[in-house]
């Protein structure tokens, strides 16, 4: 199975929300809640005012420091390209929301099995088990403006590209955030200006925290405690093997 | 060794720095305990254990808040005791740094000898210096993960490393140190120290020669005196 990807055209969306419900419906969740929102911005004075807006969402990351962090392995690349939670592996320690580069992970209320009220990671899932089906993610089949589009990974790339070039003319400062630092995401924009304007870092990258945490501290700390316990065990032993029956209370 | 002189006693420390050994060691592992889960996989069964991971975080908290008390505790009741500990742990000499190489071969078994030791033993300075700036570290990262709101999300990020680092700096060390107290046959009657306060003169002489020392001078000032 190829890796699939998610094209977000800000230049084409009017902000009609219905992405936001679609997504609320296919997932089941209380109104106050979704995997998508809205960052809106008025742009300029009247009469030159734009409405900056765009819809956003975990943008799956090639390279997720949610991934990397989550003491549970509950967060795991899909087949598909997409980034998901295994809401019964969470337990809602919030790693993945602390350390997301673009603040996308979220730890919220959520109904266990049993109705139980708990907190767990809940973020866009690419709809992964629709894809998986060979289906489109819910908010892409319900924009009827095309400013989501799903599809093939290459196939993606490759219409990023081409409507960048026909909105280049009207947007100059138009781009498609695709951010290297995370090793590129599974979720594009195409963006109208630039991304600071969007409250996206343009040089976003996996924090130099969580790769010393997970690379270096927690790996070294592990063999540590693993060399004392050794040793520990081997004084232990050799204790037995030299001193047989002369332990000398406090004296050598 | 005289047997006579074996049952003599001296007095190491107090009731005040007993207990807030032993409020430490409690609040320390009950943190090791609930954090170890989070630290390896290989013990998520701690968390079937406390019930559940909500248990855990909890616990966490509590035990964090304990955690702080004894050097408050020690600085009203007995400031004393703190303060010849944090003296004695920052004076670093040659019998404190001569001291390791022999003792790794009696930690294995093998006859050795260390150099004259103050109260405080070499190893136990070390110990004591790692508890103490670990404490500080694993307290300041701890707030900043508590009450993160407050802090900017790399300060955030950072106190992640730091905790991580801490806990495993702090727990290396301790494994050596709850041995030497319990498990090692030449060094575990000082544990005596540490539940009555008082530890064998023989003991006091062979590993604490230096302390040894000065407690038989000032018995000679003394008779002295008399």
């Amino acid at each position: 199975m190829g890796q699939y990807r998610m094209l977000v055209d800000v230049t084409k969306c009017i902000g009609c929300y219905s992405c936001r419900v679609a997504c609320q419906m296919e997932n089941d969740l209380p109104p106050d809640q979704s995997y998508i929102s809205f960052c809106e911005v008025e742009k300029g004075e009247y009469p030159n005012v734009e409405w900056v807006m765009h819809r956003f969402s975990c943008l799956h990351c090639e390279d997720a420091v949610c991934e990397k962090v989550c003491p549970q392995n509950a967060i795991s690349y899909s087949q598909t390209g997409a980034v998901v939670v295994d809401q019964e592996q969470c337990i809602g320690c919030e790693y993945c929301e602390k350390n997301c580069p673009f603040g996308r992970a979220k730890v919220e209320l959520c109904q266990d099995k049993e109705g139980n009220s708990v907190s767990r990671a809940n973020k866009c899932t690419l709809c992964n088990g629709k894809v998986l089906e060979g289906m489109t993610p819910a908010c892409a089949s319900t924009c009827y403006t095309e400013a989501i589009v799903f599809g093939e990974s290459d196939e993606i790339l490759q219409k990023a590209e081409q409507r960048l070039a026909e909105v280049k003319d009207r947007y100059p400062d138009a781009n498609i955030y695709n951010p290297e630092g995370v090793g590129g995401t599974h979720t594009i924009y195409l963006l109208a200006h630039k991304p600071e304007e969007y409250d996206l870092e343009s040089d976003a990258t996996t924090p130099a925290s969580a790769i010393i945490w997970k690379d270096y501290a927690q790996p070294l700390g592990k063999l540590l405690l693993g060399a004392t316990t050794m040793a520990v065990i081997g004084g232990a032993i050799s204790n037995r093997l030299f001193n047989k029956g002369e332990h000398h209370e406090g004296g050598e | 060794m005289s047997s006579q002189q074996n049952r003599r006693l001296v007095k190491r420390f107090s009731k005040t720095a007993i207990f807030v050994h032993w409020l430490n060691a409690l609040a320390f592992f009950m943190l090791y305990l609930t954090g170890l889960p989070l630290y390896t996989e290989y013990f998520h069964w701690l968390y079937i254990i406390l019930g559940s991971a909500e248990n855990a975080m909890i616990l966490h908290r509590i035990f964090a808040v304990v955690f702080m008390t004894p050097l408050i505790i020690a600085l009203i009741f007995d400031r004393q005791s703190l303060v010849h500990w944090l003296r004695q742990i920052f004076t670093w000499k040659k019998h404190d740094f001569k001291f390791f190489m022999p003792f790794a071969k009696e930690f294995f078994g093998l006859h050795s000898d260390v150099p004259k030791q103050d109260f405080y033993n070499a190893g136990e300075k070390l110990n004591s210096l790692l508890q103490l700036s670990m404490g500080f570290i694993l307290v300041i990262s701890g707030v900043i993960l508590w009450f993160d709101q407050f802090f900017s999300a790399s300060a955030v990020q950072w106190a992640f490393v730091f905790h991580n680092i801490g806990f495993a700096l702090a727990i290396a060390v301790v494994v050596g140190h709850v041995y030497l107290s319990v498990g090692h046959p030449n060094s575990r009657v000082s544990m005596k120290g540490m539940t009555k306060g008082d530890v064998p003169v023989d003991y006091a002489r062979d590993h604490h020669g230096r302390w040894y020392d000065e407690l038989k001078e000032k018995e000679k000032q003394k008779n002295k005196g008399a």
